[in-house]
């Protein structure tokens, strides 16, 4: 029985692996993270490195700078801290790069979902369905299987990411550091491993991934269309998050996906809607996220296999 | 009489207030060639997708060796394979990777067995191709392939000769018999052309706006009805003579069409003709028997001009 299953997420990997697309979609993320490398050894302001003798001094004029435009404050917080403590910035490593790489967890949410939306609908586009759905395994069984495939599809480019950035980081900014980075919360500075930093960072991204990733699945397995499910995961993950402000005033607001997706409002203090509480929106995905994966289930499992 | 290999029980199929499928009873036997006939939009491909599941049922069941299709859909689809409309499958691979794919979903298919498939149908060549690369020929014979690997009593082929050249019809037709004949496997085949089913059908069940209207033994084994229709090809001058030694000696009323003489008879009463003929001299260039077609058939059991 659970062999079965093990057997049909191998089917899905076999099949997924391939498709030529999904080794292009892997390509394009390590020449993504290779670019960003370069960018940031490049570019002015990305490395400083700062004189043994003069950096206090040297922080205090970036304070003074920054005080003129930085409305948040966050890194004259941090310029303050390293001045008292006496703490000089090391300049970029490997373990900082590999921690900034986690804005490209975008990317990678682009490539799971087109990974999600089209798992289910380009059967039917292939006409495989067909030949897939008579076999003695139940229907329930193929569409979690096809949905733990995507997870191991996200995992396995997350480890792809991961290795990239870090070779990559390696390679441009050597290793170095002690690995204890610099983090406001709540208007206090306070230390923490990049380890931590790592995991919570990528983990907070990682969650709309998942949400999203889940969103196209069930399209694609609603509405059998791909195209559509990739478009519309994609457009609501970018446009999404720009339409709280103007919900965050309405007694719906905090209910609404978008309020309460992006997870870092809670480790940085920006809240953007003032009673949204880290347990409260938790609760909120979950149930978002397993409405999402019912319909998606419902539907692939009820619906009828017509012809075109 | 054996148990038959699938059952259908007042098998009804609506769609809105529309109802496709009427009310289908009718037995398949194991070992037998059955051929489901009829215009499009009969409701050919809607039988077919419920006895595999695709398509739910609104009414009745489809038993396969005993099991319901409905409530023990596993332990019912073990014992079919088929072809659901055209041989579809994943282009991107080879083909023995695709029967590997479709071996993984049903346990105890061995590797050994996939060979033994794959020479059945003659793909030894060709079967490390990527499938994109077949033609329709090879396609086809790959979906068989992938539909005997069960080994399974009851092999659905949904118009399997379709896109197909003169000789790999022939090839089609030849494993068709050759799997009832030898490996008792009962065959359902659909189909709009009716020269082909009757080349390889044992019975023809005619379908017509949802309903089975008629049931038709391709080779009637009762010889006293005269099914065949002779046709005597002989000199011109001799024709009447022919006529007359017809219509005295065994009571025929031949038929004259451009110096043939054209008589219905049975079969066993042809020897003492031909030899009557001859020993009046008279020049025969060629006797040649026509079986009544099926179309003839048909044609009276459906009414003109409802099969394409």
């Amino acid at each position: 029985m659970s062999s079965n299953f093990f057997q049909l997420v191998r089917n899905e990997q076999t099949k997924l692996y391939s498709q030529v697309a999904t080794w292009i979609m892997l390509g394009i993320l390590v020449v993504v993270v290779l670019g960003f490398a370069l960018i940031v050894r490049t570019a002015d302001g990305f490395v400083t490195n700062y004189d043994d003798a003069t950096w206090k001094q040297d922080l205090q004029q970036e304070n003074q700078d920054l005080a003129e435009y930085d409305a948040t404050g966050t890194q004259i917080l941090i310029n303050n801290y390293r001045i008292e403590n006496d703490l000089k910035p090391e300049g970029t490593t490997a373990w900082d790069f590999l921690y900034q790489s986690n804005f490209m967890t975008s990317v990678l949410s682009l490539l799971t979902i087109i990974v999600a939306g089209g798992i289910i609908a380009n059967e039917f586009r292939w006409g495989t369905i067909k030949l897939l759905l008579i076999r003695p395994a139940s229907r329930t069984k193929i569409f979690f299987a096809k949905y733990t495939s995507v997870l191991l599809f996200a995992l396995t480019a997350l480890i792809v990411l991961f290795i990239f950035s870090w070779l990559f980081g390696m390679l441009f900014f050597g290793l170095g550091g002690d690995g204890v980075m610099l983090q406001v919360k709540d208007g206090e500075v306070v230390e923490t491993s990049v380890w931590v930093r790592i995991a919570q960072d990528y983990g907070l991204q990682l969650v709309k991934l998942v949400v999203w990733a889940t969103f196209a699945f069930m399209i694609s397995a609603a509405l059998r269309n791909g195209a559509l499910a990739i478009g519309t995961a994609i457009f609501l993950m970018f446009v999404g998050s720009s339409v709280v402000p103007f919900i965050s005033d309405k007694a719906f607001g905090k209910y609404v996906l978008f309020s309460n997706l992006d997870l870092t409002q809670f480790t940085t203090g920006y809240k953007l809607i003032e009673d949204l509480t880290l347990t409260f929106s938790v609760v909120t995905i979950i149930v978002y996220y397993l409405i999402f994966l019912v319909i998606g289930w419902i539907l692939f499992t009820k619906r009828d296999v017509a012809g075109h | 009489m054996a148990e038959p290999a699938m059952q259908l029980i007042g098998l009804k199929k609506q769609i809105g207030s529309k109802l496709i499928v009427k009310g289908l009873d009718f037995d398949i036997r194991p070992g037998e060639v059955f051929g489901f006939l009829g215009p499009n939009g009969a409701g050919k491909t809607t039988t077919i997708r419920m006895m595999v599941g695709l398509i739910r049922i609104s009414e009745g069941d489809v038993r396969i060796q005993g099991k319901s299709i409905k409530s023990d859909f596993k332990g019912a689809i073990g014992h079919v394979g088929a072809i659901v409309e055209n041989p579809e499958l994943y282009g991107f691979m080879s083909g023995y990777k695709n029967l590997l794919v479709f071996s993984r979903m049903i346990p105890g298919i061995t590797r050994d067995r996939i060979d033994e498939v794959v020479k059945l149908v003659g793909l030894e060549k060709t079967i490390n191709q990527k499938v994109k690369r077949y033609s329709l020929g090879m396609r086809q014979r790959l979906g068989i392939a992938q539909a005997l690997l069960h080994r399974p009593s009851i092999l659905i082929l949904d118009e399997p000769t379709n896109g197909l050249d003169p000789s790999g019809i022939r090839e089609i037709r030849h494993y068709i018999r050759k799997l009832a004949e030898e490996e008792n496997v009962a065959v359902i085949v659909s189909s709009h052309l009716l020269s082909e089913m009757e080349l390889m059908c044992d019975r023809i069940g005619i379908l017509k706006n949802g309903e089975l209207i008629s049931i038709q033994e391709v080779h009637s084994t009762d010889g006293d009805v005269p099914e065949e229709m002779v046709k005597i090809d002989c000199a011109a001058a001799q024709i009447e003579t022919a006529k007359q030694l017809l219509q005295e000696q065994f009571g025929i009323a031949a038929v004259d069409n451009n110096d043939q003489l054209l008589f219905p008879i049975s079969r066993d009463q042809m020897p003492p003709i031909i030899k009557a003929l001859a020993v009046a001299d008279i020049e025969m260039y060629g006797v040649a028997v026509e079986r009544k077609t099926l179309e003839d058939k048909f044609l009276h059991v459906i009414g003109e001009n409802v099969i394409e």
